[in-house]
């Protein structure tokens, strides 16, 4: 009896996730059909799959699109991780004056809506000509990150025990170098997974990328809502895009699956 | 413990201090600043679209102007309902899941990554999946259930257009909050469940004495979190509805971008900017305080 119920719930369990991860599979399968067969109903489960789709997405230009979103994403973290890191190991394993306001400041200015200094971000862009630049959007992204990159880091840089570097230091080498040599190497897998996360959710903004950009730094964010507004008849062309959308940064999910929980409540728990 | 103190305290040479100097100016420029002007333009009465007119000093009237408008209250409103029904669910169905993910079977860890897949999917992708594959009354899966039950599919985006949004967002955050609960569960010391047992508690017992009490900080950090995040929806309003029709469905985020980008007016999408921002502000003075307690638990 216990073993029936024990099987039924992992059937259940298996049912929910596929319900769960449907509509996605159901996008990749889409980007392979024509676009007589994406609106059949019931839809066709048998058909002979073509890369056609994805040919005449490509030539539409998605590939600009593509580029941008890999640039910022990759420029923005980069520069995050250079003033975050070592903020965080200061924060972690020094003593700071007022170590807790500053942490709370700075988790402060990751929740402050978009829209509470978007308005003013727009107009000075403009009046520095960089509306529709990546680099207003590389300056943004890097500082919506530097908080989540601060209190992650922090977290792992507390996992470090204090003797290592204190032995680095006998050994006469400086704070820095104690600080490249054995403590970034400590928490390299940390650091990935912060990395990681930070360019999931530069890949994904919406909100300033859309007030920010038109046509030139439109990143795949932006280009879908338009492609959603233009051609939200073809289905089976806008599929393909999605799909050339969310599968870089869904593998990019997968590998920090197992610092997700640290990061996604910045270091509170850990998973 | 005090030993490891000291020692933090002898090796606090300062140049290293200065590591915090170039993140914190970094974060004053992007976010600090712009709100102060924020607050600056809410009192300034200025249309982009009326040059001619120039930018006057208005005092209060913008927020007058908001708050006796019935259309703050409606889009007020569906940012509540929104936010709260988004945690409601993603509380439900992410804790049931986390229970059931909370057990040893063949695939686990497939399992677990084909689940949380949504939450890595950009919210605009998320919109048009729903909007298209389920909520298109021609070809969705809501016209084609409509059929096999026997009834007049309906057009969801234009009929409930906030429950359809909250059922998108729901949809996204549920992976968040199933994680996070899961994590609490598999941190939950076995001695814990073996005392409870010694003392002859059945497993609702157990669940309600034991499992629910060590959950209790994770139950807070998942709400509080999630609620952070919710509370700024946009991208799925911007691609299913536009916020429409009227302001059935545009929560306080994308009213600001309406005010601001569609009406170009700045005084008053700066007004309502700042409104978003003291209600964000009490809700994350919540969060503060919970979080301090942890750290205070981390510290001792």
């Amino acid at each position: 009896m216990k073993k029936i119920t024990s099987g039924g719930l992992t059937l259940l369990t298996y049912v929910i996730a596929i319900l769960f991860f449907f509509p996605i599979l159901w996008i990749f399968i889409t980007g392979f059909k024509t676009e007589s067969e994406a609106i059949n109903i019931p839809p066709s489960l048998f058909f002979k799959p073509s890369l056609e789709n994805f040919q005449i997405v490509w030539e539409a230009g998605i590939g600009g699109f593509f580029a941008n979103s890999v640039f910022v994403t990759l420029a923005s973290t980069v520069i995050a991780l250079l003033l975050g890191v070592p903020a965080a190991y200061a924060l972690a394993l020094l003593k700071v004056k007022h170590k807790d306001d500053i942490l709370f400041w700075i988790i402060s200015t990751r929740f402050l809506p978009i829209a509470g200094i978007i308005i003013p971000l727009y107009l000075l862009f403009k009046n520095v000509n960089l509306l529709d630049s990546l680099l207003a959007l590389i300056l943004l992204y890097a500082g919506m990150n530097i908080p989540l990159i601060i209190w992650m880091m922090r977290s792992f840089f507390n996992d470090v025990s204090f003797e290592i570097i204190e032995a680095t230091q006998v050994d006469g080498a400086s704070g820095l170098q104690a600080f490249f040599q054995v403590v970034l190497l400590l928490v390299r897998p940390g650091l990935v997974s912060t990395a990681l996360l930070s360019m999931v959710f530069a890949w994904n903004e919406f909100f300033f990328a859309v007030s920010l950009s038109y046509t030139n730094a439109a990143t795949l964010p932006v280009y879908m809502a338009s492609y959603m507004t233009q051609e939200g008849l073809f289905w089976a062309k806008m599929s393909a895009a999605a799909s050339i959308s969310i599968l870089p940064v869904i593998i990019l999910g997968w590998f920090t699956q197992r610092q997700l929980v640290r990061g996604l409540t910045m270091g509170a728990v850990k998973g | 413990m005090q030993a490891t103190e000291n020692k933090k305290r002898t090796s606090n040479q300062p140049p290293v201090k200065r590591l915090i100097w170039p993140s914190a100016i970094y974060l004053i420029i992007m976010t600090q600043i712009p709100f102060l002007i924020t607050i600056y333009y809410s009192f300034q009465d200025w249309n982009l679209m009326r040059p001619d007119q120039g930018v006057v000093f208005t005092g209060l009237a913008n927020f007058k102007n908001i708050l006796t408008s019935s259309s703050f209250y409606q889009v007020f409103g569906n940012t509540v309902l929104l936010t709260t029904a988004v945690l409601v669910i993603c509380f439900l169905l992410g804790f049931a899941f986390a229970l059931l993910m909370n057990r040893n079977f063949f695939g686990k860890g497939i399992v677990r990554t084909i689940f949380i897949t949504p939450f890595f999917v950009m919210p605009t992708v998320s919109a048009i999946v729903w909007k298209t594959l389920m909520y298109n009354p021609n070809f969705g899966m809501s016209s084609y259930f409509a059929h096999v039950f026997g009834k007049a599919p309906i057009d969801w985006l234009s009929a409930h257009p906030l429950l359809s949004i909250i059922l998108i967002v729901s949809w996204m955050w549920t992976p968040f909050f199933m994680l996070i609960l899961l994590a609490g569960l598999q941190s939950l010391p076995a001695e814990l469940i073996e005392a409870a047992q010694l003392d002859g508690a059945n497993k609702m017992g157990q669940f309600i004495h034991v499992t629910i009490p060590h959950l209790f900080r994770y139950i807070e950090v998942v709400l509080l979190l999630g609620l952070m995040f919710i509370l700024q929806v946009f991208g799925e309003i911007y691609v299913t509805t536009a916020g429409g029709p009227g302001y059935a469905s545009t929560n306080l985020s994308f009213l600001v971008y309406r005010i601001g980008f569609q009406n170009w007016d700045i005084g008053e999408a700066s007004a309502v900017g700042v409104l978003t921002v003291i209600l964000t502000i009490i809700m994350m003075l919540f969060m503060f305080r919970l979080l301090r307690r942890m750290f205070r638990e981390e510290q001792s």
